[in-house]
């Protein structure tokens, strides 16, 4: 379904992806972890084609995307649904014209339909009485949702959620975790990236730890719980010494900079 | 020594880079044409030329009458101590017609104008918007730039025209308050000077700074990085690269005119 080989990305002079290896099985939810500026923004772009790589392959739906242009990455990206870190909705529309807008700018969909699909994704969002709000109108939370109602609207088979809980407060995570498991039961794949612990738990299938430009520990979530790598448990537990911080407490200040600047 | 040199190489690298994407842009956007003749494309367009004369009006109103203003009091008062005062007309229509209504107007829309296109298409850029768009294989070109890029290129030449009757209005005040020209006497001069090719180079003028001012804006929004302090530098350079590039155009048109 999604098969990334060996994947190589250079940016601003640094191996961000360094023969990153990773499949992503039809149906599956996955859950990619790493610190800030790891790398999983880089990561969730090669899959639709926004970046890349300088070497490796891209596999999405069983075709091979990497070098291809916009025309012809038009096919993938309409299977595909992707979930900014803020939403990336367009502020002068409202929201129900944000999530209507794949549909509309096509022009192949008669305008009644369009509404009906716009009013059923806005309620599986629980976004269905905000439709005619702005985006500067409402809250962090509901600007990732309506984000996601604009990734559902047309059917994708595959999900792609950037941070779809950081800076949310527990209820608006659950909300989300809740979609992400509803979304999941319909068979849709998913690739989620996130640092909050509690919600890889609630919906991964696998959970993936990203370290060093590459793919540094993969398991269910009991393997992942229990894991002997060193690394996951510092990651889960956010121990400020260990594999993950290497070069002491000055590798610490430094990337915790850099994922301000990336995330 | 070396230093300096690496850091001019890249500057003059990082030019030629920008300058060549920017005039990609425009081929492109050029290319995409058709694609205004779809009933959103082309309701987005008349929504951004009334929302531009809109935000451009004011200003550019009142630049424009006391631009005429000093050029009468100047031109008068060289004119007057010849006792030419009657001429005052056609040098405050030809000035205003041929150079600088076009080129104030374009300065005016430069700044508020393109740094709003820059800034606006920049903090798409940043806040993923941009990438948004490309995933829904939206094309920004089509979609954001197009319709700039053609708003612009339509009102540049309505508020230069704009601009040179204000322009004119205000030196007739001056001619006839500071130096006794009737407003007949002003307007006959003026009318009489002015040829058409006067009004055709303002308005070819125009068009170049429109389709330059909307290019150059969308242009640095789109290769904008790194946040909000990216955004505010996307801006300057707009303003600061346009400012360049129309004062440099204005020069050789009039002079491939005048030729
Ligand atoms: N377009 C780009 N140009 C240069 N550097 C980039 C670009 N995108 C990301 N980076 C860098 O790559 C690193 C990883 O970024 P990212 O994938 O966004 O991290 P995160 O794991 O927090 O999502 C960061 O150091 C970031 O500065
Ligand atoms: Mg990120």
């Amino acid at each position: 379904m999604i098969l990334l080989e060996n994947l190589t990305k250079i940016l601003g002079g640094k191996a961000i992806l360094n023969g990153l290896d990773l499949q992503i099985a039809t149906g599956e939810t996955l859950v990619l972890l790493g610190r800030s500026g790891t790398g999983k923004s880089v990561t969730l772009r090669h899959i639709v084609g926004l970046m890349t790589p300088d070497s490796g392959r891209v596999e999405v739906l069983g075709k091979e995307i990497s070098g291809h242009s916009e025309e012809e990455l038009k096919f993938v990206r309409s299977k595909v649904g992707y979930l900014f870190q803020d939403g990336a909705l367009l502020n002068w529309l409202t929201v129900e014209e944000n999530v209507a807008l794949p549909l509309k700018e096509f022009g192949k969909t008669p305008t009644s339909e369009i509404n009906d699909r716009v009013q059923e994704v806005l309620k599986e969002v629980e976004l269905d009485f905000h439709g005619d709000k702005f985006p500067s109108e409402i809250s962090g939370g509901m600007r990732k949702r309506a984000g996601l109602a604009r990734a559902l609207i047309s059917r994708p088979e595959i999900v792609l959620h950037d941070e779809p809980t950081s800076g949310l407060d527990p209820i608006s995570s659950s909300i989300i975790n809740g979609l992400v498991n509803r979304l999941k039961s319909s068979g849709i794949t998913q690739v989620l990236v996130t640092h909050d612990m509690h919600s890889a738990f609630e919906v991964a299938d696998r959970i993936a730890l990203l370290h060093e430009g590459k793919i540094r520990s993969l398991g269910n979530v009991e393997e992942i719980r229990n894991s002997a790598d060193e690394a996951v448990q510092q990651f889960l537990d956010g121990k400020i010494k260990g594999p993950l911080t290497q070069g002491a407490i000055d590798g610490v200040c430094d990337s915790e900079e850099n994922g301000n600047e990336a995330t | 020594m070396t230093g300096w040199i690496q850091a001019l190489g890249g500057f003059l690298g990082r030019s030629a880079e920008t300058t060549g994407y920017g005039l990609v842009l425009l081929a492109r956007t050029i290319l995409s044409l058709p694609h205004l003749f779809s009933r959103r494309r082309l309701r987005d367009c008349l929504d951004l030329c009334f929302t531009y004369c809109l935000g451009s009006f004011t200003v550019t109103a009142v630049v424009a009458l006391f631009t005429g203003m000093i050029l009468a009091l100047n031109g008068g008062d060289s004119l007057a101590s010849l006792g030419q005062e009657n001429l005052i007309g056609r040098i405050v229509a030809i000035s205003m017609i041929r150079e600088m209504g076009p080129f104030m107007t374009a300065l005016i829309l430069t700044a508020s104008l393109g740094s709003g296109i820059a800034a606006e298409i920049g903090t798409m850029r940043v806040s993923e918007e941009i990438d948004a768009l490309r995933i829904m294989s939206i094309s920004p070109i089509r979609f954001l730039v197009l319709p700039r890029l053609v708003a612009l290129t339509l009102i540049t030449p309505v508020m230069t025209i704009f601009a040179g009757f204000i322009g004119i209005l205000g030196a007739s005040i001056v001619a006839a308050n500071n130096f006794g020209v009737t407003w007949i006497a002003f307007s006959n001069d003026a009318l009489e000077n002015l040829s058409t090719g006067d009004v055709y180079i303002g308005l070819i003028k125009s068009v170049v700074f429109g389709i330059t001012i909307a290019t150059v804006g969308a242009t640095q929004g789109l290769l904008t990085k790194g946040g909000a302090t990216g955004v505010g530098e996307a801006a300057r350079r707009a303003v600061v690269i346009t400012f360049l590039l129309v004062i440099i155009q204005g020069y050789y048109l009039s002079w491939v005119y005048l030729a």
